[in-house]
Order: C-alpha cells, then sequence, then structure tokens
C-alpha cells in the first residue's frame, strides 16, 4: 500500500530523514518508536506533502506521491494527524470536522464518516457548538483524529496521539485505534507512550538520528534486549 | 440642534456601512495572506469608473442592477487575476509579504495615473441610483441614502454568509486561522488565496459604485480611500473582521461628527489621532489577536 524507498527529507540547512525505507501493507497497524527529535513526525509529515525538500520515493498504491502537493495526497486517501493538533481554533466542533472532509472524495461520505465519528466520539458530537480553542487537551486531540477520520482516508498517519496526555486519555486513544484498524484502515503511527499499543502492531520501527535502526515484528521487539531495555522499558 | 445631530449620526452611519463593506475586504486579505494590499483604494476606483461606463458612454439598459449585476463577476475575475498573474509568482520568496506590499503600491500608482490617462484628470460623477428624499418630521432623509446603506449592509450579510456557510468560505477562515491545519486537511492554498483576492476586490469595487455616487470619482482619490481603509483595519486589529466592522461605524460616525462641529479638515487629523492613540494603547487593534 505505502512504500516508501530511500527518503530524505531536509528542513533548509538541517539533514533530518537519511535513506529511510519503510513499507506499510493494506489493514496494518504499524509502529514506529524511537526518541523524540530523531525525525518520527518528519517522516509521516514528508509522507503527507507536509515537508517541502524531500527526495527519494514514495508511492501509494502504485502512485508515486513524493512531493505531490498536500492536497492532492489527502484526496488519494493519505491523511497526517498532528501530534499538535492544528486545529481551527475559532471554528465549531462541528465545523472543524466538516473541513475534514474538504477534499472531493472525502465530501461524497462526509455522512457516513460523520455518524462514524459521532459513534467513536460522543462527547465530540455533545460539544459540536463549542469553540476548538476552548477545549482541553483531551477533547482537542480527540478532535483532531476524527477530523483526520473525517478525510476518508484508507492510510491514516497519526503523530504521537499520546504525547503530554493524561492516562486516562491513553486507554481511550488505544480503544480508538483498535476501532479504526477494525473498519478495516490501514495506521501508521509514530507513538512510544503506550505499551499496549506494540500488542497490537503488525510490525514495528525504531528510528534514531533520522534512519531506521530496527524494522520487525512484535515478537522480534521483545526479544531483542536493547530495545527491551531503550524503549519499551521492560 | 437635536435634528442636526440626527443628520450626523445618520451621515455617519451611511458612510460606515460602506467603510465597513471595504474594510472587511482588505482585512480578509490580509487575515488570509498575510500581505497587504496597497492597491485597494484603486480598485475603489475601479469600481466608480466601471459603473461610470457603463452607465455614460454605454448606456447600458437597467441602469444599477445592470451595473451590478455586471460588476460582481468582473470585479472577481479581476481580483482573481490579480493574484493568479502579480502576486502568486512572488510567493516562491521567503520575504514575498514584503514584495507584495511594493508590487501593490506600485501597481496603486499605475492605475491611478492610468485612470487619469483614459478617462482625465477632471473628477467624474455618477448618477444617483434612485431620486427624491423621505421627511420625517423635520429629519430629511435623501432615498440613495437609505438604498446605500441598505446595499452595504446586504453586501456584508451576503459575505458573512459565504464565509460561514460555504465550502469555499470555510476554507478561507481555516487558511487565516490556521495555514498548517488547511494543510493537512487538504485545502489548496492557491485557490483560497486567488479566490480572497476576487472576493475583497467585489467588496471594494461594489463601495466604489456607491460611495462615488455621493462623491464624485477622483482619479487621485484613491489615496483617501486606501488611509481610510487601512486606518479601519489597523484600528479594528488587522485581520479581525468582527473588529473591521466596529471601526468602519466608529469612524464613519467621528468623521460625520468631526465634519460637522469642527469642520471637514479636521477630519482625517482626527481619524488619525483616534488610530495613533488605539495602537499605542493596544497595538494589536481593537479586537487584533495578539
Amino acid at each position: 500500500m505505502l512504500k516508501v524507498n530511500k527518503l530524505n527529507a531536509y528542513y533548509g540547512e538541517s539533514h533530518i530523514l537519511k535513506d529511510v525505507s519503510v513499507t506499510v501493507d493494506q489493514g496494518q497497524v504499524v509502529v514506529m518508536m524511537g526518541p523524540n527529535g530523531h525525525g518520527k513526525s518528519t517522516l509521516l509529515k514528508s509522507i503527507c506533502g507536509l515537508v517541502d525538500q524531500v527526495s527519494g520515493e514514495v508511492s501509494y498504491n502504485g502512485e508515486d506521491i513524493t512531493g505531490s502537493a498536500a492536497d492532492k495526497i489527502v484526496n488519494l486517501g493519505v491523511t497526517y494527524i498532528a501530534e499538535n493538533r492544528e486545529l481551527f481554533p475559532y471554528m465549531s466542533v462541528k465545523d472543524n470536522l466538516k473541513l475534514g472532509a474538504y477534499s472531493k472524495n472525502a465530501r461524497a461520505n462526509e455522512k457516513k464518516n460523520m455518524e462514524w465519528v459521532a459513534d467513536l466520539f460522543p462527547k465530540l458530537i455533545e460539544r459540536q457548538k463549542q469553540l476548538a480553542s476552548t477545549m482541553s487537551g483531551g477533547e482537542a486531540k480527540m478532535l483532531a483524529i476524527a477530523r483526520g477520520l473525517m478525510s476518508d482516508a484508507d492510510l491514516l498517519c497519526i503523530d504521537e496521539p499520546a504525547l503530554g496526555l493524561q492516562p486516562s486519555y491513553r486507554m481511550d486513544i488505544l480503544e480508538i485505534i483498535k476501532e479504526i484498524s477494525k473498519q478495516g484502515k490501514t495506521v501508521f503511527l509514530a507513538e512510544q507512550n503506550i505499551p499496549q499499543l506494540i500488542e497490537m502492531a503488525d510490525k514495528i520501527y525504531i528510528m534514531e538520528e533520522g534512519s531506521i535502526s530496527f524494522e520487525g515484528s512484535k515478537d522480534d521487539a521483545f526479544n531483542n534486549e536493547d530495545l527491551k531495555e531503550i524503549f519499551l522499558g521492560l | 440642534m437635536i435634528f442636526e445631530i440626527i443628520d450626523v449620526i445618520i451621515s455617519g452611519l451611511i458612510n460606515g456601512s460602506v467603510y465597513a463593506l471595504m474594510a472587511v475586504g482588505l482585512t480578509l486579505v490580509y487575515g488570509v495572506t498575510k500581505a497587504f494590499n496597497f492597491a485597494y483604494g484603486s480598485f475603489y476606483n475601479m469600481g466608480g469608473y466601471f459603473a461610470w461606463m457603463l452607465l455614460i458612454p454605454l448606456g447600458l439598459i437597467g441602469g444599477y442592477f445592470s451595473v451590478f449585476f455586471v460588476a460582481i463577476p468582473v470585479f472577481f475575475v479581476v481580483g482573481f487575476l490579480l493574484e493568479k498573474v502579480l502576486v502568486s509568482p512572488l510567493r516562491k520568496y521567503d520575504d514575498w509579504e514584503m514584495k507584495v506590499m511594493m508590487l501593490t503600491l506600485g501597481l496603486s500608482l499605475f492605475m491611478d495615473f492610468g485612470y487619469q490617462a483614459v478617462f482625465g484628470p477632471r473628477i467624474k460623477s455618477l448618477p444617483g441610483m434612485i431620486e427624491g428624499t423621505i421627511e420625517l418630521g423635520q429629519v430629511v432623509l435623501f432615498n440613495q441614502d437609505i438604498v446605500i446603506f441598505i446595499l452595504s449592509v446586504g453586501g456584508m450579510i451576503c459575505f458573512g454568509w459565504l464565509l460561514t456557510n460555504t465550502r469555499t468560505g470555510m476554507a478561507v477562515q481555516a487558511v487565516a486561522q490556521n495555514p498548517a491545519g488547511a494543510k493537512i486537511v487538504g485545502i489548496p492554498k492557491d485557490f483560497v488565496f486567488a479566490a480572497t483576492f476576487a472576493i475583497s476586490t467585489i467588496m471594494v469595487g461594489l463601495g466604489g459604485i456607491l460611495l462615488c455616487q455621493k462623491n464624485f470619482i477622483d482619479p487621485m482619490g484613491s489615496t483617501n480611500i486606501m488611509i481610510k481603509a487601512w486606518v479601519i483595519t489597523a484600528f479594528g486589529g488587522m485581520g479581525s473582521i468582527s473588529g473591521s466592522l466596529y471601526a468602519a461605524f466608529i469612524l464613519g460616525m467621528l468623521e460625520a461628527f468631526v465634519g460637522w462641529h469642527f469642520g471637514m479638515i479636521y477630519v482625517q487629523i482626527a481619524t488619525l489621532t483616534l488610530l495613533l492613540v488605539t495602537l499605542a494603547v493596544r497595538p494589536q487593534g481593537l479586537m487584533g489577536r495578539e
């Protein structure tokens, strides 16, 4: 489904991603771990057309999307859910959700996705008239995920959904990711604050200093002594 | 005395309504693109000359009704092309906002001298939309003023509706509130920027058609309008639509009172004093966000 081959990404003079290759297959939950500031977010953003300077190859369902405009990539069915949420602060929850379905393909399924989101996030729908800027951190995070689901994407690139959240929200996020996966969506996550997530991962990557330092199944990860100590805290 | 004051209030309301229509367009462009369109005043004159051309030399049937019917799509295209042809190529530079300011300043002078070359240096007058007066006791209202007020307020209501109820309007708001978020949900910035310029050109052009009936078309008059629109936007808070609305009516009233009580030459001084004092105390303007 998603193939990233020898991807390099830069912010000005800084070389962030160095020959990164990852593969995500249809229906999988793939978790990328690694220390903060080592390029996890940049990889997700590069895939979604949100980084200007990239080289290498990103293909989605066989189509080359390297350096494509973000709106084109969203319309193909790939969406990015930002760690820092990037909501529209002076718009209502409802309008934020509606804008999630901005792309042409999302519009066709807006009603259906709105019902799905209402099912998944009943609290958001209770507050649909509230301005996004007045929500708490956890609620805003939920709204960001819900807005991403409105895009009707098949591949969701979710960036650190649990970062900075209370433990109770972490469990909610775990449940939501399970639910999203159950709907047949493919999930590519950068996250290392939810140990339980590893249980449901089909594949795990570890990124260090802009390169992939580990790739394997969860069993491989559990059997790897270094990883246990460094990242899993076991 | 009391009737004079009522007259002044009415005059302030009418001017305020047209200023609001124009300033909202200017603040919208700033809010969305973070660039300032210094040619805005010259597009006000474009409205005036456009109506004059259609009504006087061309003798368009249907009067102002036809003028609006033709003007809205034409102004839309002009604004859209302005962004696509002149502004958009500058956006590849890091300091493109500054370059847009320089460009629009040049464009404004080009347009003003162009009006002189094409239409001559003398002022022109537009016929009124409607004749006659209504008398309410001792207060006399010009029908034309009433129509101008209704059209300006109606124009703003339409604009507000479009901004909150259409997909493109919501996309415009989204880019203004969070450009990164807009990109994530797949809003094409290029289209939104061009649409914003187009909408703002309609608003100032219509403002020109309405106010030039009262104030004549002056080929060099764009500076005055630009100053007003800029004062209103800065006073209300750059990029804040509600701020511009309040500011427009406050300035409309201030102008009317200062003009009546102290004389017209003090009007600009008064408005600029208000601006400077406001900015000294509250640099983000009335409703601006820090």
